[in-house]
Order: structure tokens, then C-alpha cells, then sequence
């Protein structure tokens, strides 16, 4: 039986999805999901894991939840609007 | 942000609803008989144990300040043991067990400003968005225009002259945070602007693929202005629901000329009698017009007025437009029954009339 | 009352009158907050320009959670700078809006310390809001608020904020428990709440009867509406009663019955319950005559939403009767399986009604499990463009015979 996967490896795996995507595709925590299940596979990972590891990864402070018209998960930045 | 200082409590929730029932209602939690309406914003409910809980209900602008809440807590240590409570249309309901503080409390409310009333064949509070107080994407104010409309209407709050029960609504767009589209009265902001779109930023704040998909009438394509990535509109195609500027701020519709106020009739959500319906449309556009939006206000009057003189007992709007029939409520509106009320979206056959039953 | 320094003419205008103003309440509030007395004069200048001034911010936050904060920023910072940052926090509110005045007071000071001192009381999906903070802020206000025993509401595509009627705590007509029910759902999904992670956003709201006070068969996702399977519970002496004081039973009552099914001979009320369609009419008229049954439940309704996207829609029958007591295994499980297969395959910014829409009803059914049901449905299809998914071909007779199993 292979290593069992942890919700930090996860979290790793997303965050490096997040940063490669960002500015160039807003995601969802579901889109998160359904890639690490395919990558690590649905042996391996599951909606359980995942959704750990989101928590992981918001609550280190490494991605942040963002709203525009839905919610998504990105890296944290300065937004336009606070720009004045 | 620095995490370290102590723990962090998070997902603990609401507090627990009994912490905040009053005595009375916790010994009689699902053992009430009956209610009686004693008088205009007061009613008391009969428990199976013979205790009787009175209820004083006021308006409320819904935007209070903090000491307008103190003032209300005053009150309720006063004469209701501390215990007080919102509607799902924001009246705020005072609970005694002492039926001696009825009319003092009564007393004080008027002395502070604050109808009573709201309960039975009557107007209640309406239920209302943030518009311009707070809103990126009104097209309407809703605080000023809710104002007018109950300044207008109060006496119909604070009595029980009306057939059934009234229920308006309002929203600044048609987004519609107030989902005010199954109300006897919407009054609902518009837009009539196509988006004017800042080609200048759109690329650096929104993702092109995401507003092009957020238009319901795939009137949005990717294009190329000045060297930049960005998208223009089919304006014909356009609807003005404004789902790409939720999507993209980049997307403009508000605008002083274009923008007002719908006004929709007949919805309803209750069960009671006919079943729940959707508020149609009476009158396309009304423009802005700040502070006293005095066209607003007497068309919603004249609505409120004809029904009340023409309605049967208990019949709610939409149920006396049904009786009556379309053409004869245009007819006795003076409402000029226009283009803009004939559906063109989805499912718009469904609303044609499909029968010979016409009354003349 | 003392007021702003900058002159607000219009504004002014709306303090009087026989309705509460909230001009007034922005000036009471202004007194003591710049905040608020900025927020006056960006209002003034909107009533003269006819236009908004606020712009949507889309990442301000508590710490951890992804809903519960609206960044809210002025796009006239320069005109009024205590209303650059101008953030609104949700405050989840108790089961059908019980307050002590001690809980109340408690959150005011809160806000006096840290915000606008400006509310609503309460929000369109039933929360506290509070209206204007900057982020510096939100923390600290997060840390008292929990320290009093509150938490924060949903935003964003998450499950939003339950909420319910005010049912049995006050209210005969009650078929369930909806402050139960509303806070056992809302400490279920404190994550689905807190956490966005859905396609778009999800409602529930929870009526106890068919009045829906919470106008839940418009405006939820999941409108849990108290209905009861029996027959209506008749007192024909306090029918008598109305009748006696003067109400007319017969145009009044039975007129009015949808189903026709009741009859009034001046002594006794005869109801046919099989064709009542539990509409309350005759029950709100006469509630000390007339109560729901004693088998009680509530009808399960799902999808009803404002236009955004696709248009509004109401909700409809998913399961006709259900009973309603904690710890509510069915509906969670049910809820569990929309959720599943809405997360799946739902789009962005796609509700759930709308979902249904598009995937077809039948076909939701079956990934949700739930067997079809004429309650469903105002009446069969009736276009005969059925979209059947499988086909015999010659050989395969035996094929048939195996669904009995």
C-alpha cells in the first residue's frame, strides 16, 4: 500500500495550483478538489482530505479566500478596489 | 496577521436560541392555543396553560444606530422583563406578560417616533435593501425611498383598514438581496444602460473567460481595444441584469439618466388560499428623483388605494388582479400597458394569454 | 438633535415624518462616528447625483473564514476619508430573532468601539449587519464577538445563515420546531458556512407553516415548510363563536377554501381533509375555532431563488411529508446528496434551482435518490420529447426481466 497522504502534502500540491493560476484563472475550492483527486488519486485523497487541506492552506496563512461574483481561493494580495 | 496572541475561537455559531426566550415562552414552547388581534400592533397569544403573552409590535427603519437599540432595550427592561424580538420584516416586537404595560409602552414608542402596528389586514414594514447607503450596484436608493413610501402610507401600518394583508418590497437592482419578487407591491431599481466597460484596467482586475460566461444572453465576447485584452457587448442583446459587473467591476451600469424604479404587483409566499405567485409587472420605469421620489410614491398610493377599495375581504393583490383580470387592472391603474410588459425571456410563451376567457 | 458639520439639504428632508427616519438614525449615529458622518455626506451627494458611490471589495476577511465580511470602499475616498474602508460584517443572529437586552446592549458596544455604530436589524438572509468598519477592525471586533457568544454569518457561495419563523416558540400553527431545526442546521454546516466551497450560494429557511412567515418558498434553497398529514382539528363551539360575533362562516371561511371542501350548517363544520390543501385560510381566520392536525411534519421544497443568473424562481415539492425531529438524519442525508452532486457538476454561480433546470428534475432525482412523486409536479409533461436513455436491441428481451429485482 503506498505512503499515506497527508493534508500538508495536499495543501502543498493546491498551493502550488493556486500560485501557478493566479492571474490567470480564479479558482474554487471544488476545482482544488476534483485535481488533487485526479492527481494523487481517489485511493489516496478524498473530499475529506481536501477540505483539511484547505483549511491547512487558508489557515497558514498561504491562500486566501476571495469573492467576486462566486468565491475562490487565491493568493493573498491588495485589492483593486481598496486602491481609491 | 499575527497569530500567535491566544487561541483563536472560530465556527462556535448563534448563540443558543433559549438563552433568549422569555420565561412565558419557555414554559408554553409549543403549547400555544390561540391568538387574538386586541388592537392595531397588538395581539396575545392564549397558551394551553391559560397564560396569555402579549405582543406590541413598531416599525423600524431596519438602518438603526446603536442608541436607537438602547433606547429600544430601555423600553424592554421596562415593560417587557428584558425580552424583545425582529420580524422577518424587521418590526420590532416587544413581549409582555403584564398586560398594564400595553399602552404605556405604547405611550413611549409614539413619544420616541415609532408607529405601532403592522399586525393583520394591515401594511407591514417593508422589506428593503442597502442602496446608495451602502451598495456598489443600486440603481436606486432604498432607505429614502422606503421613507417616503411608509410617511405615505403609516396610517395603514397603524390600522387594520385594508381588505388582507399588504406586503411591499423593495430592491435597488435586480439582483435582488431582498428577493422582492413574490410581494403585492415590488418596488424594484433598474438599470437601462449597457455596461460601459473600462477597457483600460478590465484585463488587470477580471478574468475574460469568467465575464464572458457570466452574461445569460452570450452577449459578451472577447475582443482587443488599443492593445488590450477585453471584451465589448452586443447591446442589443443586453438585459441590464448586471451579472457581469458582480463578475467584473470593470462593467458599469449605473447611470444617473438611465437608472429608477420598476414597480411590480400581485406576488405573494404565503399558501393561504391561492398559491404562492411571482410579482408581475405594472410599471417599467420610473425615473430617480430625489429626496421624495413623489412619482414613486403616489403610483405605489394609487395601487394600494384601488385594491383597497375594490378587493374582497382577505383578497391580496394578485388574487383581486386575477379575479378582475389583467386588462380591467391596466384599465382602472390608467397604467398604459406597454411593449416592455410582454415577456421575452425564457419561458415567455407561458405568460401569453392562451384562451379565449376575456372579460369585457 | 445636534448634526454633521457638512450641509446635507436633501437628506434633511427624509428626518421628518410619521415613519422612523434612518436619516435620523445617521445623524444620532454621526454625533459620535466620523465614520457615520461621512457616510451622511457620500449619501447627500448620491441623492444629488443620482448614482452609488460605494464599490465592492472582494477579499477582506476574518482570519480562516471565507464569508461573513463585504469589503465595501468609497470611490470618492478624497470627499470623505472616513468612508474609504467602509467594510459590513454579518453577524449570525439567534433562531427567529430572540434578544436579551443584555445580548443586544453587548453588541452595540462592540460596535460603538469598533464600527460605524449603524445596523440593520436585520439583514435580507436574517443576520445582524453590521454596516461600516475597516480591516484593521475586523479582528478584533471577530474576538469580541465570540467572547460574547457570536459568530459570524455566510457570504459568498457557502451555506447562508438559517433561518426560521418564529414558530413554537409563539405561534399555534407551528407543524415543527423551526428554531430548533434552524439552529441545528446552522451548527451542522458551521464549515459549509464559514468555508465557501459550493458552486454558488445556498439557502435555508424554515417556516412553520404554510403562511411561510419566512418566505422561504421564495427566497431558499431548501424551504422547510411545516405542513400536517391529518385532518384539520375542529372546535364547532368556537366555530359558533366567530359565527355568533358576527363573522359570515359560510363567504368568509368556505368561500374562500381553495379545495371547496368545507361546509358550515350553522352548528357544525364538515371538512372533506382529503381535498384540503393545507392553505392555512380558514385557520387564520378563525385560530381559536380551527388548527392544524396532530401528525405533523413539514414539506420538503427545493430551489427557489432571485433572477440572478437564469431568473427567479420558486421552490418546489422535493419530499411532500417529513417528520422533523432532531437530530433531522433524513433531511441531512438528503441534504448531503444535493450538495454532492450540485458540487460535482454544478457551474460557477449556478444556485441549485437552476441546476435542476438544466440537468432535468428526473435526472436529479435519481442522483440524489429520491423516487418521483406526483407531488412533484403540478401535472405530468406534457410535451412528448422524452429524453429516454437506453434502448433494446433485437436479442436482448431477458434484459427487462432483471429490474424486478
Amino acid at each position: 500500500m503506498a505512503d499515506e497522504l497527508t493534508a500538508e502534502q495536499v495543501a502543498d500540491a493546491m498551493y502550488k495550483m493556486v500560485a501557478d493560476a493566479q492571474g490567470q484563472k480564479k479558482l474554487k475550492p471544488m476545482d482544488l478538489q476534483k485535481s488533487m483527486i485526479e492527481y494523487f488519486g481517489g485511493d489516496r485523497c478524498d473530499k475529506k482530505l481536501c477540505k483539511a487541506a484547505i483549511k491547512e492552506l487558508i489557515e497558514s496563512g498561504r491562500c486566501v479566500y476571495t469573492y467576486f461574483g462566486g468565491s475562490f481561493i487565491e493568493l493573498p494580495h491588495e485589492e483593486g478596489a481598496a486602491k481609491g | 496577521m499575527s497569530q500567535d496572541a491566544k487561541k483563536r475561537v472560530t465556527d462556535i455559531g448563534p448563540p443558543h436560541y433559549e438563552k433568549f426566550l422569555p420565561e412565558m415562552v419557555k414554559k408554553n414552547y409549543g403549547k400555544w392555543l390561540y391568538h387574538e388581534i386586541l388592537k392595531p400592533g397588538v395581539m396575545v397569544h392564549v397558551a394551553e396553560s391559560g397564560d396569555k403573552l402579549f405582543t406590541v409590535r413598531t416599525g423600524n427603519p431596519r438602518l438603526v444606530s446603536i442608541h436607537t437599540i438602547r433606547d429600544m432595550c430601555t423600553l424592554a427592561d421596562k415593560y417587557s422583563n428584558g425580552n424583545l424580538r425582529f420580524t422577518s420584516r424587521n418590526n420590532i416586537e416587544f413581549l409582555l406578560t403584564d398586560e398594564a404595560n400595553i399602552d404605556p409602552l405604547i405611550a413611549d414608542l409614539k413619544a420616541m417616533g415609532f408607529p405601532v402596528g403592522g399586525i393583520g389586514n394591515a401594511i407591514s414594514n417593508i422589506v428593503h435593501t442597502q442602496g446608495w447607503v451602502h451598495c456598489h450596484s443600486a440603481a436606486t436608493d432604498a432607505s429614502g425611498i422606503v421613507k417616503n413610501v411608509m410617511d405615505a402610507l403609516c396610517d395603514k401600518f397603524e390600522s387594520m383598514s385594508l381588505p388582507g394583508k399588504l406586503r411591499i418590497a423593495l430592491a435597488c437592482c435586480l439582483n435582488m438581496c431582498g428577493a422582492v419578487h413574490c410581494s403585492d407591491i415590488a418596488i424594484l431599481g433598474v438599470h437601462r444602460r449597457p455596461p460601459r466597460i473600462n477597457h483600460g484596467i478590465l484585463s488587470n482586475i477580471c478574468e475574460i473567460p469568467s465575464v464572458v460566461a457570466s452574461c445569460p444572453t452570450a452577449a459578451i465576447r472577447p475582443t482587443t481595444v488599443n492593445g488590450k485584452q477585453s471584451v465589448e457587448v452586443n447591446e442589443d442583446q443586453c438585459m441590464f441584469c448586471a451579472n457581469c459587473f458582480t463578475v467584473c467591476p470593470a462593467m458599469t451600469l449605473s447611470d444617473p439618466l438611465n437608472d429608477g424604479v420598476s414597480i411590480w404587483v400581485g406576488g405573494k409566499v404565503s399558501n393561504a388560499r391561492h398559491e404562492p405567485m411571482f410579482s408581475k409587472l405594472a410599471v417599467p420605469f420610473i425615473p430617480n428623483n430625489p429626496p421624495y421620489w413623489p412619482e414613486v410614491v403616489e403610483t405605489v398610493s394609487k395601487l394600494v388605494e384601488l385594491w383597497a377599495a375594490n378587493a374582497h375581504k382577505y383578497e391580496r393583490m394578485g388574487e383581486w388582479i386575477e379575479r378582475i383580470g389583467w386588462p380591467r387592472f391596466f384599465e382602472l391603474t390608467g397604467i398604459e400597458f406597454q411593449k416592455e410588459h410582454i415577456d421575452d425571456f425564457k419561458h415567455a410563451g407561458l405568460s401569453f394569454k392562451r384562451s379565449a376567457h376575456l372579460r369585457f | 438633535m445636534s448634526n454633521t458639520s457638512g450641509k446635507t439639504p436633501k437628506l434633511d428632508k427624509l428626518d421628518k415624518g410619521p415613519w422612523p427616519s434612518f436619516v435620523k438614525e445617521i445623524k444620532r449615529a454621526a454625533e459620535k462616528s466620523p465614520m457615520s458622518k461621512d457616510l451622511l455626506g457620500q449619501l447627500e451627494l448620491s441623492y444629488e447625483e443620482k448614482i452609488g458611490h460605494w464599490k465592492h471589495g472582494g477579499i477582506v476577511g476574518v482570519f480562516g473564514y471565507g464569508g461573513g465580511v463585504i469589503g465595501r470602499y468609497s470611490d470618492v475616498p478624497d470627499k470623505f476619508p472616513n468612508v474609504a474602508h467602509f467594510h459590513t460584517m454579518r453577524v449570525n443572529m439567534p433562531s427567529a430573532w430572540f434578544y436579551s437586552t443584555e445580548a443586544l446592549r453587548k453588541l452595540c458596544d462592540i460596535w460603538e468601539k469598533h464600527g460605524s455604530g449603524l445596523l440593520n436589524m436585520h439583514g435580507s438572509t436574517g443576520d445582524i449587519i453590521f454596516l461600516g468598519t475597516v480591516t484593521d477592525k475586523l479582528e478584533p471586533i471577530f474576538a469580541e464577538l465570540t467572547e460574547a457568544g457570536f459568530d459570524l454569518g455566510g457570504s459568498g457561495s457557502d451555506v447562508r445563515t438559517p433561518s426560521c419563523c418564529v414558530g413554537p416558540a409563539r405561534c399555534e400553527w407551528a407543524c415543527y420546531d423551526t428554531l430548533n431545526l434552524c439552529y441545528d442546521l446552522t451548527m451542522h454546516y458551521q464549515d459549509e458556512l464559514h468555508r465557501p466551497a459550493f458552486p454558488y450560494k445556498f439557502k435555508f429557511k424554515c417556516a412553520g407553516c404554510p403562511n411561510d412567515c419566512v418566505a422561504s418558498v421564495a427566497r431558499a434553497d431548501m424551504s422547510i415548510i411545516g405542513t400536517w398529514k391529518d385532518g384539520i382539528q375542529i372546535d364547532n363551539g368556537a366555530v359558533k363563536e366567530y359565527a355568533d360575533k358576527g363573522m359570515n362562516i359560510q363567504k368568509d371561511v368556505c368561500g374562500n377554501c381553495p379545495a371547496k371542501c368545507m361546509e358550515w350548517d350553522g352548528s357544525t363544520m364538515a371538512i372533506d381533509n382529503s381535498l384540503c390543501r393545507r392553505c392555512m385560510h380558514c385557520i387564520n381566520v378563525m385560530p381559536k375555532a380551527l388548527r392544524p392536525g396532530k401528525e405533523r411534519g413539514a414539506c420538503i421544497m427545493i430551489g427557489s431563488k432571485a433572477p440572478i443568473v437564469e431568473g427567479a424562481l420558486l421552490s418546489s415539492v422535493l419530499v411532500p411529508f417529513m417528520k422533523m425531529e432532531p437530530p433531522y438524519e433524513e433531511l441531512k442525508d438528503l441534504v448531503e446528496k444535493m450538495h454532492d452532486i450540485w458540487c460535482e457538476e454544478g457551474k460557477n454561480r449556478e444556485r441549485i434551482g437552476e441546476f435542476i433546470q438544466r440537468v432535468g428534475l428526473g435526472n436529479f432525482l435519481e442522483a440524489i435518490e429520491v423516487e418521483p412523486s406526483p407531488y412533484m409536479v403540478e401535472h405530468p409533461r406534457d410535451n412528448p420529447y422524452v429524453f429516454y436513455e437506453e434502448y433494446f436491441e433485437e436479442g436482448d428481451e431477458d434484459e427487462g426481466e432483471e429490474e424486478d429485482e
